[in-house]
């Protein structure tokens, strides 16, 4: 009887609805007293400095503030935060006007039989395993970006504020701006598949009241179809961006992984926090002190962060939007 | 039923026998219909269909679910011409050209010949901004006019004083009966001369059913209205004339009184009796 009330379906739905949330904070404070002795050691430099050096390891490790850590041991992760929001930023850039063009193309005009082929395509387009494109990328695109497209791109960007980041030395295709890109491809699946899905919801009713005043296409979408669902785009860009925040294997192929490296320009090499946890954890873990894996450990806990500061900015976002109360897409 | 051999001359269709309640003066036809059928896949939804429209005039078009009223509205401004499947053939000229003549802007078209809908439509954006989208689309006023337009349309519905403070809010909030006469105000903000009413009060409440009504009835006759409508009454209460549709067929056209009191069909004198529908 015990039993039985034990494993009743309510007392087991309860504690499974609190197992994400409980998943979340025990991660977090795992992570967090993993990285202790870093956090006690690196500072608030670990946000400012731009250097990544471990230390010696073959000399006598030696004692700072109760933390044991190799001689001349300095972690900076400036580089890493801003290659991983400046990565994610350029394929969300990128990623969001071909997703909403998609998928309107896909709602609006393609006859059902190829709409249904092509949105079939997207779904498994979603699925391909990261490290494929990491691979793709590096091997195929990003040499190519290089030789034909990065050039055109540096000679037409104009000579102002966020376009001069555009111009200069194209480097050898790992960089910045094939990681954006490679990260687009795979982020666009993610948005198109959810607008295509949203883009179905609005009533036909709605659309042709457009029609019927005279609206072109055009009108149609831009006032009535994509405000109608605006709030569940922005969900589905924080979706991607998440998505592109945290991915690690196609961006540490992609990006040159370069530690250290603050690019002057999107065409060189740079690297991000979880591409240089990835291509750390094997040296780290010589370090007999401990301070590199813990080093990589406080890095994880800063994307943690980062990524729950996104969902939530997306979140107050969403809610501001959602005030003119559209009946769909509220909330994510 | 209309046989073949026993076609209606649509000029003496279209004139009311004398004696009517109509007000209206002579006959001068606005929309009329050529042998119009209308189809979606192997599906004919309505045959044969003449059947002209007296500049000024409200016609109500009544008749069971399904006999192609609806279809046949929406074919009046070109809504059917995406939808998947369609076919017609016959004609439909508007101000005795063909709707579908190259010489025809679509655009231009809806914009003389608007459409109300079922259910309010509001537009996903400002009370304001619903009312003007038209007029922006057609780029038919300066923008320093805008707010004036608006305010113009929302008095002449009737809908100022309760959203005059609110202008700027989601129409969404609106009651059902206010939504829709926000949609009666962006229909009319382009200015149409044709207005096609697809059973707009099927959805309100009793007073705003008379509201609608009574701006249909002030409207006219500057405005030639055609309406959809299952409630036989409003039909009685704001047409002039009364077509009905009866299993893809025009059964029987003319003016309200003689439909409703005079009708000279079996089927319409069961329909308008209510013994059938």
């Amino acid at each position: 009887m015990l039993l039985r009330r034990f494993f009743s379906i309510k007392a087991v739905s309860r504690v499974a609805a609190f197992l994400p949330p409980a998943a979340l904070v025990f991660a977090t404070a795992i992570l967090f007293a993993e990285a202790l002795p870093a956090i006690k050691y690196n500072g608030l430099g670990f946000l400012t400095h731009t250097q990544w050096r471990p230390g010696n390891f073959y000399v006598n490790p030696v004692t700072t503030d109760g933390v044991t850590h190799p001689v001349g041991a300095l972690y900076g992760a400036l580089p890493l935060i801003l290659g991983t929001l400046e990565s994610s930023v350029l394929a969300l850039l990128i990623a969001v006007p071909v997703s909403i063009g998609a998928a309107l193309i896909i709602v609006e005009k393609l006859p059902d039989r190829l709409s249904q082929t092509v949105g079939l395509f997207l779904e498994i387009l979603a699925g391909i395993p990261s490290v494929i494109f990491g691979l793709w990328g590096t091997l195929t695109v990003g040499p190519i970006l290089a030789r034909d497209v990065f050039p055109l791109i540096s000679q037409m960007a104009p000579n102002i504020a966020f376009f001069r980041f555009f111009k200069g030395n194209t480097g050898h295709g790992e960089g910045l701006l094939t990681s954006g890109i490679v990260l687009a491809i795979m982020v666009i699946p993610i948005i198109a598949s959810t607008s295509r899905d949203l883009l179905r919801q609005i009533p036909p009713i709605t659309k042709e009241g457009g029609t019927a005043l005279g609206f072109t296409d055009w009108e149609t979408n831009r006032w009535i179809s994509l405000p109608w669902i605006r709030t569940g785009l922005i969900g589905a860009s924080v979706l991607g961006l998440a998505r592109a925040l945290g991915e690690t294997m196609a961006v540490a192929m992609t990006s040159g992984a370069v530690l250290g490296a603050n690019p002057s320009n999107a065409f060189l090499p740079m690297t991000t926090i979880a591409a240089t946890i990835v291509s750390q954890l094997d040296s780290a873990l010589t370090d007999a002190t401990g301070l590199a894996t813990r080093t990589l450990a406080e890095a994880a806990l800063l994307l943690t962060l980062i990524a729950l500061a996104t969902n939530v900015a997306a979140r107050v976002l969403v809610r501001r939007v959602s005030s003119t109360a559209l009946p769909v897409g509220r909330g994510i | 039923m209309i046989q073949q051999g026993e076609h209606v001359d649509v000029q003496s269709f279209g004139a009311p026998a004398s004696g009517s309640d109509n007000h209206l003066g002579p006959t001068d036809l606005i929309v009329s219909t050529k042998e119009l059928c209308l189809g979606f896949g192997q599906k004919t939804v309505i045959a044969d269909i003449d059947l002209s429209f007296r500049r000024g005039s409200i016609t109500a078009l009544i008749g069971p679910s399904g006999s192609g009223k609806t279809t046949f509205l929406r074919t009046l401004n070109r809504m059917n011409d995406n939808v998947k499947g369609f076919r017609r053939t016959g004609d439909v000229l508007f101000n005795s050209e063909s709707i579908w003549s190259p010489k025809i802007d679509l655009l231009a078209l809806r914009r003389r010949v608007g459409m109300l809908f079922q259910r309010a439509n509001p537009f996903p954006m400002s009370i304001e901004q619903n009312v003007i989208a038209g007029v922006k689309a057609h780029n038919i006023a300066k923008k320093s006019q805008l707010n004036q337009i608006a305010k113009m349309r929302l008095e002449e519905v009737g809908l100022w004083k309760a959203v005059e403070t609110r202008l700027h809010d989601s129409p969404f909030r609106l009651s059902g009966g206010q939504q829709q006469l926000l949609c009666l105000a962006r229909a009319l903000a382009i200015g149409p001369d044709v207005l096609l009413l697809d059973e707009p009060t099927s959805a309100l409440d009793p007073t705003s059913i008379e509201a609608v009504e009574n701006l249909i009835l002030s409207l006219s006759p500057a405005i030639t209205f055609i309406v959809v409508t299952h409630n036989l009454a409003q039909a009685r209460r704001i047409s002039h004339d009364t077509a009905f549709f009866f299993e893809g067929q025009l059964t029987e056209y003319g003016s309200t009184k003689q439909i409703f009191e005079d009708p000279s069909r079996p089927e319409t004198q069961r329909y308008v009796s209510g013994r059938m529908g």
